[in-house]
């Protein structure tokens, strides 16, 4: 029996590392594992000046992620985010400038928030009354938009928006403050109301929801309205920050955005998800990008590392799974 | 109420501590300001592409990072997989390790903006390779091909050909991605050179290939079934050459130069195909872009700007259009000529 304390210090290991494995903050510490083990030989990963720039470049994806995590839960993708992105950039940007008579700025953001969610709205009513799958309508109005966005303005970007509206994007405080607010509401809405409880129903068995009641035509309707709402509010960001209404802003971000919200754990299949897994989920791909760029590897190394990580983090996060009765 | 509570607790913490200076410690290599004397250290330069998605760019890297190497200055480097908001990152992440200068693809004319003038307040040097700002305060350097006028060239030299043969043409043009200001500035060349040749070209498609060989090989083919006697095709990059070709074997339209049914055929950039196509006799003309002129351009602007001498906002690569009658003497000078493939 002298084999006895080296079994419990095991047995105690094992439990901890099954605990952590099993943990919701599994990809959250994975990425506090990743930043540690690469902060060493990696230069300026750590400086405070790297991390608000890492942030500036978070932030408006995690808006958009948040979007595409309430539309996942109910069993659904968007995958017109990026195209609503560019449109309600090219929009706003017209309003703004001398183009569109020179809009105050609240208003020029109003406008852009409003068409963002009528965007979403369009999808949702397509998807919800003509019973067609989410996949194949967002498909067609990402392809539908980017073409007017470019169309509206013959390829040619617009600058020279006001200081006011610039200062969303740039001012680091204020994006965070904004994204911070959204990221926060949108958690307790989903952890505290009946709003969000439906939500999930919805995702996990749509037919089992509208028996028990549920408006399940009207919550998917929702979820889509507030995914484009997201994709407007990242596009103030993303606008801002680059001091231009483009109409190819964000187009090539949508992977990104699926990814990290898969990554941190939110369902394909709907039914399951958090915002603090979309957050958890942009975190580590914006770390692990940010860090890879500092290292200077060449955009293949970048790629194929990228990936393998993601398809790791995936594939951990589904094994976990399946010794997770009731995560959410 | 712990369980509720935990996410923005957990959120607010972790970006709490970053708006508040991040970890605490000092920039090891923000260092920003100008070494002392040039020399007194070996020189690390940023190299941020948009993309490298056509040879033409990798051309373009490869070129680049020849030039620094030849000058025994070191190359970090990064690919913003034409997201702007991401280079922006990629630029940030160049000062934060204190770069002595930065050579800049960007994305476009206009969100390149906050990226040169992030540079400025670093006090750091850029040039943008290829593709130039729009008038802004924020200084630079770019070096670019005058992609108007050197379509407008080329086309002109296609036009001259088709005059040639005593017929009128139906021709298509392939655009680029009407989001790169390159792509618009060669729909612009080639617009120019077909105004005022109406008796001899028609232009009956226009073709948007977004930059993507599969679509321009979808729109050619769609364009030659409704058209099927087109005869002549100007391609904005030559990278879309094999999704032309194609097209054009499948309607048993590709024939050499003097064959009867011929396509006059031009196209952009000077990569390997072209010149592969221009050797077996079936290419008319391509304007070809000096990569290596723009390479060389690039880092002496930077180490000029970095010793504070004198640089212009602008410096033009004119190119070059080679077609049948001075291949032998201009192969030498195109940058796909000497790409083995």
């Amino acid at each position: 029996m002298a084999a006895t304390p080296v079994t419990n210090l095991e047995s105690r290991t094992t439990t901890r590392l099954r605990s952590l494995c099993l943990s919701e903050y599994l990809v959250l510490a994975l990425t506090v594992l990743m930043f540690a083990a690469l902060a060493p030989f990696t230069p300026g990963l750590g400086t405070s000046a790297n991390l608000l720039n890492a942030l500036g470049y978070l932030l408006p994806l995690f808006i958009v992620a948040v979007g595409m995590t309430l539309v996942m839960i109910t069993g659904g993708i968007d995958l017109s985010v990026t195209s609503i992105i560019a449109l309600t950039s090219v929009v706003g940007a017209k309003l703004m400038t001398s183009d569109g008579g020179g809009t105050p700025a609240i208003i020029g953001v109003l406008v852009m928030l409003a068409l963002g969610a009528g965007l979403g709205a369009l999808n949702g009513t397509v998807i919800t009354m003509l019973r067609l799958p989410a996949f194949i309508v967002t498909l067609a109005s990402m392809m539908f938009l980017s073409g007017f966005a470019v169309w509206l303005t013959q390829s040619k970007n617009i600058y020279g928006l006001p200081g006011s509206f610039l200062a969303l994007g740039q001012r680091l405080p204020i994006a965070f403050a904004l994204t911070a607010a959204l990221g926060v509401a949108a958690h307790l809405m989903l952890r505290r109301t009946v709003f969000g409880r439906w939500l999930y129903a919805v995702g996990q068995n749509a037919t089992a929801a509208h028996i028990s009641g549920v408006p399940v035509r009207a919550m998917t309707f929702a979820a889509y309205v507030a995914s484009g709402l997201c994709a407007a509010l990242a596009s103030v960001m993303l606008t801002g920050r680059l001091e231009t209404g483009s109409p190819v802003l964000g187009r090539e971000i949508l992977l990104d955005i699926i990814g990290a919200t898969v990554v941190g754990g939110t369902s394909l299949f709907g039914g399951m998800g958090k915002i603090a897994w979309t957050f958890f989920g942009v975190l580590f791909l914006t770390v692990l990008d940010n860090a890879l760029n500092l290292l200077s590897l060449s955009q293949f190394s970048i790629t194929i590392t990228k990936g393998a990580v993601i398809l790791f983090a995936a594939v951990l996060d589904a094994v976990r799974n399946r010794f997770v009765v009731g995560r959410s | 109420m712990k369980r509720i509570t935990s996410f923005p607790l957990t959120f607010v913490a972790l970006f709490g501590a970053l708006l508040c200076g991040g970890c605490g410690k000092s920039d090891p290599d923000g260092n920003t300001s100008p070494p002392s004397a040039p020399g007194a250290k070996k020189l690390n330069i940023g190299v941020a592409f948009e993309t490298l998605q056509t040879e033409y760019w990798v051309a373009g890297f490869e070129a680049i990072k020849a030039e620094l190497k030849k000058r025994d200055i070191t190359m970090l480097e990064a690919v913003a997989d034409q997201d702007a908001s991401r280079q922006l990152q990629q630029v940030k992440t160049f000062i934060t390790r204190g770069v002595d200068g930065i050579i800049l693809v960007p994305k476009d004319a206009k969100t390149c903006i906050p990226m040169i003038r992030a540079a400025n307040e670093a006090r750091i040097p850029i040039v943008l390779f290829n593709r130039p700002a729009d008038k802004t305060d924020a200084v630079s350097t770019a070096v670019v091909a005058d992609n108007r006028t050197l379509t407008r060239d080329t086309v002109a030299y296609m036009i001259e050909q088709a005059k040639k043969t005593g017929t009128k043409h139906k021709a298509m043009v392939v655009l680029g991605d009407l989001g790169d200001i390159n792509a618009i500035g060669r729909r612009d060349g080639f617009e120019d050179a077909v105004k005022g040749n109406e008796s001899v070209i028609q232009v009956v498609s226009r073709v948007p290939s977004e930059w993507n060989q599969e679509k321009a090989q979808a729109g050619v083919a769609n364009a030659l079934q409704a058209n099927p006697d087109i005869s002549f095709i100007f391609t904005s990059s030559d990278f879309l050459f094999p999704s032309i070709t194609s097209a054009l074997k499948a309607a048993g339209r590709y024939k050499k130069i003097g064959e009867p049914g011929h396509v006059i055929l031009g196209g952009f950039d000077g990569d390997a195909t072209a010149y592969q196509m221009l050797k077996d006799g079936y290419l008319d003309a391509t304007g070809v872009q000096d990569v290596y002129f723009e390479a060389q351009q690039s880092v002496q602007a930077l180490l000029d700007r970095r010793e504070g001498k004198t640089v212009g906002e602008l410096i033009l690569d004119p190119g070059f259009v080679i077609h049948q009658g001075n291949l032998n003497e201009m192969a030498p000078r195109m940058w796909g000529a000497n790409i083995k493939k």
